[in-house]
C-alpha cells in the first residue's frame, strides 16, 4: 500500500509538472506577442525619452537623463494641449455617457422599427476615423459647408458660421463630431447591459407602485454599474487619446485651440522631428490615462449594490 | 558506347554519319550562339528605373514630361508618385527616414537647409558637375533658394514671387482708380466695396495652418513694410515690439474680426479656394504666387481679364521670391554610377536645357503661368507674349527686383515654420495678443537653435 501511495504521488507530481509545462506552452506564444508589440516598445520609449534625438540628425542621440521631461513640462504649449485634454475629456465623455444611456433605454423600447433603428444607430461608430472627420470638416467648412447652408435656410443664422476658424467654436465642433461617432458604442454596451437585467425585478417593483424614475433609480442604474464602468473608462481613454479625428478635421488649430495631448505628443514627434520630446509626452499621457482609470475603479466599484 | 559509336548513333538521327569534327564544329556553334543570345538579352537589359516624388500640381504635365524625357531616354524609367502639397514635407520626411527615398524629388527653401543639414539630399557640384553650368542663367534669389553651405543642391522646377493683386474692375465700382498703395489704403478700398455692397468680404488670403504657403505670405507682408525676420547672425528681430511683423498681425486680426473687410474664414481656406472665390466675384483682393493671376485671367467667368497685379502694399513694396527645385537624394548617388547618371539626366531634361532650350520651364511658364529662375526666358517672345495676355511684365520685373527670399533658412527653419503657423493663427484669431504670439515664436526659434547647435 505505501508502495502504491507513493507511486501514485509520484506520478501526480510528474502529471501535475507535465500540466504545468503545457500551460506555459499554450501561454508563451501570446506571451511572446505582447511582450514584442507592448513591453518592448515601452521599453523603448522609455529608452528614447531620455535622449535627445532629432531625427533630422539620427547618428547624435546623447543621453541625457530627465531633460526632455523637463523642457516639455515647462513650457506653455504643453500645460495648454493638457488643459484642451481635459476640458475634452470633460465635455465628451459625460456626453457620450448620458447620450448613450439615453439612447439604449429608448431602444430597449419594443416598438415597430426599433429593431432596425438599432443597426441604424451604430452606423457613425462603423465608419473610419478619417472617413468621419473628412466629412465632419466638408459639413463645417466656414464659406461652403451644409451645416451653414441648412441653418441659414432656416433663418437660425444670418451668415455662415466659421466654426473651424474660432477657437471657442473649433472645440464645439471637435466635441460634436467625436460625440456623433462614440455615442451609438456607448448605446449598444448600455443596452445589452439594460437587456440583461431581469424582466421580474421591474414587475415586481411596480406590483408595489414604483414609478419609471424609480425603477430608474432603483434598479437600472445600479445594476448598470459594471456597464457604466466599462463605458466611462474606454471612452475617458478615448477622448484623452483623440487623435484620427483632430488630424483630419482641424490639425489641432486654428492655432493651438484644439491641440490636445495625443495630437501635441505627434507633432512633437513628426513636425517637429523631436523623437526624444515625443516618446516623453507619450509617457506622460500613459501615466495620466492610467491614473484617471485607476480612479475610476476606487469611485465606481465594479459590484453592483443591492438595496 | 565508343566514342566513334556515339557519333554514328547522333549522325544517324541527322540523315548521315557525323564525324569528331562535326561534333566539334557543332559545340562551337552552340558556343558562340550561347554567347550571342547572352549578348542580345544584355542589350535588351532591363531599364533603369528612377523614382521621382513631387507635390500634386497638374499631375499630367509632370506625367507628360516624364513620357517624354523616356522617348528621349529608352534606358530610363521613371516611376511618378505625388502627395498633396500639405502634406509633401512629412511624407518626404518619412520616406528619408524610412530608407524609401526616391531618387528624385521636389524640393523647397523651405526645406532645404533641413534635407541637405541631414544629408537627405546632395549637392549637384559633387555629384552631376555638369549640370552647374546652367547657374550662370538663374536669378540671384533663386541661386540663394537652391544653395547650402556654398553648394547648389537642384536645378529649378519654377522660381516665382508673392504677389498682391486686386479685381481692378471691383475697385473702379467703388471708386477707386489705382491700385491701393498702403495696407491702410487696401482697408479703406475693401471698407467701400462692402459698403456699397459689391463684395461682402473683399480681401481674402488663405492661411491654413497646414499650409506651407501660410508663411510665406506673413513673410511678404512683413517685407513689405521694410520689415526682416533675423539678422545677420540669425537671431530674431520680428518680435520688436511695435514692428511690422506685429503691425501685420494685427492688421490681418482686425481685417477679420474688426473691419470685416477679409474671409471670415481665412483661416481654414487654400490656395484653390481662393483663386475659385477670386474668380466667382465673391473676393476682390489678396495676397497669393504670382502664377494664380494666370489661373484667375484666364478662366472663363464674369471676372475673366479683370485682375491687375499691384506692387506689394507697405512702406517698401517688397515681397517674398522663392524658389521650387528639383533634387537629387543621397538614395540616389547609393544606388551606383548607373541611377545617379539616370537622375543626372533626368534632372538635366526638367530644369536645363534641350536642344538649347529650357524646354520644361518654358512650358510651364507658357501654360500655367509659373514663373521662372532663368532669365533668358523672359526675351523669349513667346513667354512674353504669354504674361502680356494675364499680367504685367514690366511690373513683374519691377516686383522682382524687390523680391527677397525667406531669413533664416537654417537647419531648424523648417520646423520652427510648423510651429510659427500656429502663433500666426493664434494672433489672428484673438487667442493670444500679436506681441505674444511673436515672442513664443521668438522663444522657440532660441530653443531649437540650442538643439541644433546653430
Amino acid at each position: 500500500m505505501r508502495n502504491h501511495d507513493r507511486l501514485s504521488a509520484i506520478g501526480y507530481r510528474l502529471s501535475a509538472r507535465r500540466s504545468t509545462a503545457y500551460s506555459w506552452l499554450l501561454i508563451l506564444p501570446p506571451l511572446a506577442l505582447t511582450a514584442f508589440f507592448s513591453i518592448y516598445p515601452f521599453i523603448v520609449a522609455v529608452d528614447a525619452s531620455t535622449h535627445r534625438i532629432l531625427l533630422t540628425r539620427p547618428k547624435k542621440q546623447p543621453y541625457i537623463g530627465l531633460d526632455n521631461f523637463r523642457e516639455v513640462l515647462r513650457v506653455a504649449e504643453f500645460r495648454d494641449a493638457a488643459v484642451n485634454t481635459a476640458v475634452f475629456a470633460a465635455m465628451t465623455v459625460p456626453a457620450v455617457t448620458l447620450l448613450g444611456l439615453g439612447v439604449a433605454l429608448l431602444l430597449n423600447q419594443r416598438l415597430p422599427g426599433f429593431g432596425l433603428l438599432r443597426w441604424i444607430v451604430l452606423l457613425p461608430w462603423a465608419i473610419p476615423l478619417v472617413g468621419a472627420g473628412t466629412m465632419w470638416r466638408l459639413l463645417l467648412h466656414g464659406n461652403t459647408g451644409a451645416l451653414n447652408g441648412l441653418l441659414l435656410e432656416l433663418g437660425i443664422i444670418d451668415e455662415y458660421i466659421t466654426w473651424l476658424s474660432r477657437p471657442t467654436l473649433a472645440m464645439v465642433a471637435v466635441t460634436m463630431a467625436h460625440l456623433w461617432r462614440e455615442f451609438p458604442l456607448a448605446a449598444i454596451l448600455f443596452l445589452a447591459g439594460r437587456q440583461a437585467i431581469a424582466s421580474e425585478l421591474y414587475d415586481v417593483a411596480r406590483i408595489d407602485g414604483a414609478g419609471a424614475f424609480a425603477l430608474f433609480r432603483d434598479i437600472t442604474l445600479p445594476l448598470l454599474r459594471p456597464t457604466l464602468l466599462i463605458v466611462l473608462v474606454y471612452e475617458t481613454v478615448v477622448s484623452m487619446s483623440v487623435f484620427d479625428l483632430l488630424y483630419v478635421l482641424t490639425g489641432g488649430g486654428p492655432g493651438s485651440a484644439t491641440t490636445v495631448l495625443a495630437w501635441y505628443t505627434y507633432a512633437t514627434t513628426f513636425k517637429f522631428y523631436n523623437l526624444g520630446q515625443g516618446a516623453a509626452l507619450s509617457l506622460l499621457m500613459a501615466a495620466a490615462i492610467l491614473v484617471v482609470i485607476v480612479l475610476y475603479t476606487y469611485i465606481l466599484p465594479a459590484k453592483e449594490e443591492r438595496r | 558506347m565508343a566514342r566513334q559509336d556515339v557519333t554514328r548513333f547522333v549522325g544517324s538521327g541527322l540523315g548521315g554519319a557525323l564525324t569528331r569534327r562535326d561534333v566539334l564544329r557543332g559545340g562551337a556553334a552552340l558556343g558562340l550562339g550561347a554567347t550571342a543570345f547572352r549578348g542580345r538579352r544584355a542589350a535588351a537589359q532591363d531599364p533603369i528605373q528612377l523614382d521621382f516624388m513631387s507635390w500634386s500640381y497638374s499631375v499630367e504635365t509632370i506625367q507628360d514630361n516624364i513620357a517624354k524625357f523616356q522617348a528621349l531616354n529608352p534606358g530610363i524609367t521613371v516611376n511618378y508618385t505625388d502627395f498633396p502639397w500639405f502634406d509633401y514635407p512629412d511624407v518626404m520626411a518619412a520616406r528619408f527616414l524610412g530608407d524609401n527615398a526616391p531618387d528624385v524629388a521636389y524640393n523647397s527653401d523651405h526645406w532645404l537647409t533641413q534635407w541637405a543639414d541631414a544629408d537627405w539630399v546632395v549637392p549637384l557640384d559633387d555629384n552631376c558637375p555638369n549640370l552647374m553650368a546652367y547657374a550662370a542663367d538663374f536669378a540671384p534669389y533663386a541661386i540663394q533658394g537652391m544653395t547650402y553651405d556654398g553648394k547648389l543642391y537642384g536645378l529649378p522646377y519654377y522660381a516665382d514671387l508673392v504677389v498682391f493683386f486686386h479685381n481692378a474692375a471691383m475697385a473702379e465700382q467703388a471708386g477707386f482708380s489705382t491700385a491701393p498703395q498702403t495696407w491702410d489704403e487696401v482697408r479703406d478700398q475693401a471698407q467701400a466695396m462692402k459698403e456699397k455692397g459689391i463684395v461682402e468680404y473683399p480681401v481674402n488670403i488663405p492661411l491654413a495652418k497646414a499650409d506651407p504657403w501660410t508663411i510665406e505670405f506673413f513673410y511678404s507682408m512683413v517685407y513689405s513694410e521694410g520689415g526682416h525676420f533675423f539678422d545677420e547672425s540669425n537671431e530674431p528681430v520680428f518680435n520688436q515690439a511695435g514692428g511690422p511683423a506685429e503691425k501685420v498681425l494685427q492688421w490681418l486680426h482686425d481685417a477679420i474680426n474688426t473691419w470685416k473687410i477679409m474671409n471670415p474664414a481665412a483661416l481654414e481656406v487654400v490656395e484653390p479656394d481662393v483663386v475659385k472665390s477670386l474668380v466667382a466675384g465673391q473676393s476682390a483682393s489678396t495676397v497669393l504666387a504670382k502664377y494664380n493671376l494666370a489661373a484667375v485671367n484666364t478662366t472663363d467667368g464674369a471676372h475673366k481679364g479683370k485682375f491687375k497685379l499691384a506692387l506689394m502694399p507697405g512702406s517698401t513694396h517688397e515681397t517674398t521670391g522663392f524658389v521650387r527645385f528639383y533634387t537629387l537624394t543621397r538614395h540616389a548617388v547609393d544606388r551606383g554610377a548607373e541611377a545617379l547618371d539616370a537622375a543626372c539626366k533626368f534632372l538635366d531634361y526638367n530644369g536645363g536645357k534641350t536642344d538649347g532650350v529650357y524646354v520644361v520651364q518654358k512650358r510651364w511658364a507658357i501654360e500655367k503661368g509659373l514663373g521662372f529662375a532663368v532669365l533668358p526666358l523672359y526675351d523669349d517672345p513667346e513667354v512674353a507674349a504669354s504674361i502680356a495676355s494675364w499680367g504685367d511684365v514690366a511690373l513683374e520685373r519691377e516686383q522682382a527686383t524687390k523680391a527677397r527670399i525667406k531669413e533664416g533658412l537654417t537647419a531648424w527653419w523648417g520646423t520652427w515654420d510648423v510651429f510659427a503657423r500656429e502663433q500666426i493663427h493664434n494672433a489672428v484669431s484673438g487667442s493670444t495678443a500679436p506681441a505674444e504670439a511673436l515672442k513664443a515664436m521668438a522663444d522657440k526659434w532660441t530653443e531649437l537653435r540650442g538643439y541644433y547647435g546653430g
